[in-house]
Order: C-alpha cells, then structure tokens, then sequence
C-alpha cells in the first residue's frame, strides 16, 4: 500500500483514540471536582489535568478562558477533541477509497456536529450527552474497523494508532498519580481507573480497598484487559511482525526491536520491581520507548531515506492545490 | 387535491426543457410522468425531499471546495430534484455530434504537433495556434499512446431559444464533474424509485468502467496486469471528493506528487513494501504543474521527471499534454473547419457563432456593440473572466474594451444566447433557470458516452452562468430508452 496512505490510516484512527481519551479524562475530571469542590479540599483539579498533559503554557496562550472548554473546543491545541476529530477526518479523506461507507458516515457525522455553531449551547445543556456521543462514536468506529474492511495491511496500520495511543493514554494517566504532591487518594484512583474505563475489570481483580500498587499492577501488567499497557503493546508487537513478515521474537527495524524489548520488561518483570526503581521513573521509560516506536514507524514505512521533511512548504502546496 | 405545482409555471421567452417553446401549460410528452409525481407534491413533501438529499450529501461527503480566505470551505454542490429529460431520438443526434467531435478534436491535435498540414494548407491560421497558451512545443514530433490525445473530454452544450443544442466550448485538460453526475442518480433512484423505473431511463453506472478500460489501454507494458494511477494535487483542491470517488469506483490509487518518483526514465510510486512500477497516470493536475524539470520550476504537486518517462514512453497520462490548445476559445471558432478538413463531414452539431477579436473587423464590430455581446477572454475557465454586455455597467464595458485592445488575441466574443430553461424548485416555488449540459466522452479502444451528462444549472433568478464556483447547481439528466 502507499506510503502517505499508511501514514494516513495509522493516524486517523490515533486521532480518534485520543478524542475519546481526552474525553474520558474531562468526564471523570468533571466527577472529581464536584467532589473535592463539595468536601473544599482546595485542590484545582482542572489545573493537574491540564499539566498531566503538559499543556498549561497553550491554555495560558489560547483565547478560551475555560480550561474545560480549552481542552474539548481548543482549535489551536493539537489534542483537544475538536482538533483531534477534525484531524482524524482530515487523514480519511485522504484515504477514503480505503475506507467502507459506514465508518467514513460516522466520522463525517461527528466532525458535521463538532463543527456546527449551535455545539457549545448543546454542551452547556447536557454535557453527559456530549460525553456519550464521543465515546459512542469511538466505540462504533472500532467495531466498523474491525467488521467492515479488509484485515490487511491498511488495518493493520489503523490497529497499531490505535494501540499506540492507548498505550499513551494510559501511562499518562498512570502517570498523573505519581506526580501528586501527596498520596494518592480513594478519588484519585477511582478517577484513573475510570479514566481507562477499568473500574469494573479491576474490581474483579482485586476487591477491597484500592491502593496505587494494585491500581499500577493491573494498568501496567494486566494480561486480559484491553487498555493496559502490557495488552496494548503485545498488540503492537504481534501487528509489527505482521506487516514485516519477520516471526515474532526477532525484529527487521528499530519499531520491531523497541516494542519486543518493552514487551519483554511487561511479560517478565512485575510490579514489585517497578516499584523497587521508582513508579515514576520506569513509566516514564517506558512512555519514551513508545514514543520512539511511533518515530520508527514513520521512518521504516513511509519516508524515504534519502528525505528532507520541509514544514515551511505546507502553506505553498494548499494554495497550488488550490489553483488546479 | 393540490394544485400541480407546475401549474402557475411560466416559460417567459424561452425555451424550456420541460414545456418546450409553445406558451400552453401541457408539459412535453416525455416529461408526463414527472409532471404528475413532482408537481403532485405539496411544498412540504417536497421540502422534505429536498432536506433529506442535501443532508445525505453532507454526509457521504459529497462536496466541493469555495476559495476564499485561504482555508477552502467545503461545500455541497447544490442539486435540484426535477430532473431533466431528454428523449432518445434527441440523444442519438448529440451523441453523433459528440464521437465525431472528439475524433476531430484528436485528429487536430496529432497534426499540430507533426507539422501543422491543416496550418500550411491556411485551413486555421498558423499564429493562432503557436499562440495559445497551452500549446507544448515539447510535444512536437512525440507520438503519444495509441495516437490519443484528449481521453477525457467535457463539451458544453447549450440549447437556443428553438431547442437547438450548440457546442458552447470544450474541455480537453481535466474536465470534473463525473463524480456528480454519478451521485446524483444515486440520490434520484432514492428519492423518485417508481418514476425512474416507470421512465424506464438509461443507465449511467458504468462510467468508472469504461474509464478504467480506457486508461488501460494506454499501457506501455503490454505482458503485465496495467498500474493505473489517479494522480490528484491533493486534499485542498476543489475536485478532491470526484478524484477519491472515481479512485475508489475504478479500485486504483489515487496518489499525490509526493506519492510517485521518477528514477531513469520509470515512474514508481512509493509503497510501504517498496517501489512499484507506475504505467499509466490519471492526471487530474494541469500540464504546468506535472513536472518542475520541464515546466513550472515552483511546483510542489508535480514529479521530477515524470516528462522524460513520459516522452521516453514508458509511462502514459492521460490527457495527453498539450491538449489545452483546443480549449483555447479561439481554436474553438474552427472546429467546424477541424471537422470538415479531417473528415470529410459536415458537423453533426452547431456551435455558437464567435467573433475573433484578433481579426480587425470582428474586433471593430465587438467593441461597436459590446452591450449586446458576451466577452469571454480565450483561457479562462470556471466562469471567470467573462462580460455579459447586456447585464454589465458602463465602467465594466469600457475596462473590457480597453483589455481587448490591448491584447486583441486574448479576448473573443458571442452574441448572447438564450440558453433554455428548467422548472427549478426556487425558494418561491417552481421556475424556470437556465440549464447547459456536460457530457462525459472516453476515447480508448473505442468511444464511450454514457447517456446524458450533468446537468448544470443557474440557480440565480435570470443567471446565465451555471459554474459551480459562481453559484450553480447541477440536476440530474434522464436519458430515456427509446
């Protein structure tokens, strides 16, 4: 398949994770502070959601002054759930030949809905809706993902943004727990395991009293369940190997080596250890692996060696687009 | 029991699809069945209709792009819901007009770059060809792929106030709109079922196929499974929606610039499995902008050497390069010469009288009467660049006047036609707008036409201009078995 075509794919369907993320992420937030507002704990939960995403300088700079609105309607900020659909829509347009009907409908339909004026008088007045409606889509999106088009290649590529960005998501998230300046409340575990949709799948596991090791074992080392990082980067790794051709437990390019090694330290060490090196510390390695995985693949699949990336010429191509 | 909608409709002075040239209410006998069923609706059935056609648009994507403030908005193309009819008998003639036109269009451009016999025999004068401003000195003496040049070819017709179809102007680089006319028999089949069967109107699904026949046969590599291409400038552009749609109808790939790379003479383009051998490119991307080693050095949409694989023969565009000659107004005063010199015939259809400003006493003639004349400048297209006399100021005439005398080659002009009119549903109810029609001719192995063609329609009360860039709308054109 074409290069740009793959790059595309991979990224429309991340920019569609990471909406329904960031949502997730507001949604609980939204939970949170009501409660700690209520029990005036004096804790500005908006301003710690906004530094786990490091984007406290773009909120200072954007013209909304709300910080929950700055993180859904933000059009200067790369991730905010408007951005990120009309991202995600962006890349399938350019790809629609690729696409079946149905899931380029549900996208389509979103964007039409983010982008209409009547949008944040809707929020104002049922934000649960609002919530549902982008975490539904999501949803819907994968399930379109997975039972309308071709298993091949261009899936393949649509599965590993996807699974990158949750493996993203839920270490950041993760993350945000070690970061507090103390420990980690009964709230603030509930929140990251909703943040992850895990509440109920953890209950399962462990009842009882919720503590930040059993909240990290199961986010970080959970076999089964689909948002830990360990089930995510399995994911990675068997997808790697499937478009390479290359059987699993060798590697064809720095993708293939980063990911088995990081599956490596999730099959075979456990929480204790992580503990033993800082939670902080070992999260943090593993998110910077992942990242450089992302690089990887953009370097194995779709540049050429011999390419010079030129961000100045993007406005100059749009406009000779344009005059055709 | 409502009245018919059409009922109160007046044709005025003109000629109308519908209801032809005579003043009564009966509608013509082909339109029957849409006269009941249409003007049968209240206002409110056919608001909803209309509601559920525009949204269906939006959101299968349908759209085009308006320029403006850098950022191109998406638009959908608007579409009206009476289709327009044209019988089978009516078809046959303009579809003969059509193949033979093509021919010579072909015929004409394949002499003027081997030697120019219809130049030297003072049939069309040699100057006005050298100096069209998409005629490819590069192309002399190039034999291009079976001997074709325009693959692709969008003619405009338009009908007279007596129902004449004219040729109003060709367009042989990269016509668009067959992606509209595709959808909207999509959209009509949903909305009117039992009348289009009942019509019993011919089918215009096939068109992806015969295209896809026709860039095939263009292939250099003839013991290999044919690599098409799409090759689009990219997202921003007005037409992206057509280039994804007849991409994903034909099953090949669209690609950008970016996308292909020239090495020794082949044209790859660049996969995640490595480099594949490219044989014929859809272009939808104009000469200039093919390639910054031949022609525009600024190009960003094009590929480095794709005119040396060209013109070494191992990959074929189509169009041909070089075709935008018989685009240029002023070639287009000859076709009728064209038709006669190279085969032998009289044109099957008329075309619209021009006067070539670059002639002394046209020229004298144009500016005497600018008012009742339409001024056209020779290479613009889209509806730009464009003096209606009759609905134009004073200051607009004399600026006009001033720009012919300065560059007399550039400018020709035409009395204004009437073009025909259509029942419309217009925000009042129905009436009648001015309607032309494309039609879609692929020349491969054979000719191809589907029936019929987009129907394009000037939704501005008494607008002679139907180009969507200028407010236009398109309807959906029924053929109907004989």
């Amino acid at each position: 398949m074409l290069s740009r075509v793959a790059d595309n794919l991979y990224w429309m369907s991340r920019y569609v994770e990471r909406a329904e993320g960031v949502t997730r992420l507001v949604e609980v937030n939204r939970d949170t502070d009501l409660e700690f507002q209520a029990n005036e704990t004096g804790r500005d939960y908006w301003q710690s959601a906004l530094s786990a995403m490091c984007v406290v300088d773009d909120f200072a700079n954007d013209e909304i002054d709300d910080q929950e609105f700055f993180i859904l309607f933000s059009k200067n900020w790369s991730s905010s759930v408007l951005t990120c659909i009309n991202m995600a829509r962006e890349n399938a347009r350019m790809v629609r030949d690729q696409l079946s009907e149905e899931i380029w409908v549900e996208l389509n339909n979103l964007y039409l809905f983010l982008n209409s004026p009547a949008l944040q008088g809707k929020f104002r007045s049922n934000p649960e809706n609002f919530f549902r409606r982008i975490i539904r889509f999501s949803l819907i999106f994968q399930g379109l993902s997975d039972a309308t088009i071709h298993h091949d290649e261009g899936w393949r590529f649509m599965s590993l943004g996807r699974y990158l960005e949750r493996s993203d998501q839920t270490s950041r998230v993760l993350d945000t727990l070690t970061l507090l300046q103390e420990e980690p409340t009964r709230l603030d575990l509930i929140g990251a395991l909703r943040s992850c949709s895990a509440l109920s799948a953890y209950r399962r596991q462990y009842q009882g009293a919720l503590t930040l090791r059993n909240v990290a074992d199961f986010l970080l080392f959970s076999r089964d369940f689909p948002r830990s990082l360990r089930f995510a980067v399995s994911r990675i790794d068997a997808l790697l190997h499937e478009i390479s051709g290359v059987p699993s437990g060798n590697f064809s390019n720095e993708a293939e080596r980063l990911t088995g090694s990081a599956l490596a330290q999730l099959n075979f060490s456990g929480i204790e250890s992580l503990l033993e090196d800082g939670l902080h510390e070992s999260i943090d390695q593993l998110q910077r692996k992942l990242i450089e995985v992302g690089q990887s693949i953009f370097e194995t699949y779709v540049l050429l060696p011999f390419e010079i990336k030129n961000a100045g010429v993007a406005p100059m191509v749009q406009r000779q687009m344009q005059q055709q | 029991m409502n009245p018919n909608a059409f009922a109160n409709y007046k044709t005025d002075d003109f000629f109308d699809e519908m209801f032809g040239d005579s003043k009564n209410s009966q509608s013509l006998e082909f339109y029957q069945a849409i006269y009941d069923r249409i003007g049968g609706l209240t206002d409110k059935e056919f608001e909803q209709k209309k509601k559920h056609a525009d949204s269906s648009f939006l959101e299968r994507g349908v759209t085009f792009t308006v320029y403006g403030d850098g950022k191109g908005i998406e638009r959908i193309f608007p579409f009206d819901l009476i289709p327009r009819v044209i019988p089978d008998s009516e078809w046959q003639k303009v579809e003969q007009g059509l193949r033979q036109r093509i021919l010579a269009l072909n015929l004409f451009l394949n002499d003027v770059y081997h030697g120019g016999k219809i130049l030297s025999e003072g049939v069309i004068p040699e100057e006005v060809v050298m100096s069209s401003a998409h005629y490819r000195k590069e192309m002399i003496g190039f034999d291009v792929p079976r001997d074709i040049y325009v693959h692709v070819c969008g003619s405009d017709l338009i009908r007279d106030e007596k129902g004449e179809y004219l040729v109003l102007e060709d367009n042989a680089r990269c016509p668009s709109g067959a992606s509209y006319l595709l959808e909207n028999r999509e959209i009509m089949k949903k909305t009117f079922p039992r009348t289009y069967q009942k019509m019993s109107v011919r089918s215009v699904e096939a068109y992806p196929e015969y295209l896809l026949r026709s860039l095939e046969y263009l292939s250099p590599r003839m013991s290999h499974k044919p690599v098409c291409v799409l090759l689009t400038p990219g997202v921003y552009n007005s037409a992206y929606f057509e280039h994804t749609f007849l991409a994903r109808q034909m099953g090949i790939e669209i690609v950008e610039g970016k996308d292909l790379i020239a090495i020794d003479g082949y044209v790859y383009m660049r996969t995640t499995q490595g480099l594949v051998q490219v044989d014929v490119i859809y272009r939808r991307l104009d000469d200039e902008f093919l390639d910054p080693l031949f022609f525009n050095q600024e190009s960003l949409l094009g590929v480095s050497g794709l005119m040396d694989a060209y013109l070494k023969g191992n990959v074929a565009l189509a169009n041909g390069i070089g075709t935008g000659v018989v685009d240029d107004k002023v070639t287009y005063a000859y076709v009728p010469e064209m038709i006669r010199f190279y085969l032998g015939e009289e044109p099957i259809l008329e075309q619209v009288p021009t006067y070539l400003c670059w002639r002394e006493k046209d020229r004298k003639f144009v500016l005497e009467n600018l008012s009742e004349l339409v001024v056209k400048s020779a290479n613009e297209s889209g509806g730009y660049g464009m003096l209606i006399g009759n609905a134009s100021t004073q200051k607009e005439r004399e600026e006009f006047a001033s720009r012919i005398n300065q560059s007399p080659r550039d400018y020709i002009a035409q009395p204004i036609i009437s073009l025909s009119r259509h029942p419309t549903f217009c925000p009042e109810g129905v009436e009648g707008r001015h309607v032309d029609l494309r039609p879609f001719i692929l020349y491969g192995e054979d000719i191809e036409i589907v029936p019929g063609g987009l129907t394009r329609v000037a939704l501005k009360k008494d607008s002679l201009v139907v180009n969507s860039s200028q407010g236009g709308g398109s309807k959906d054109t029924w053929v109907l078995n004989d």
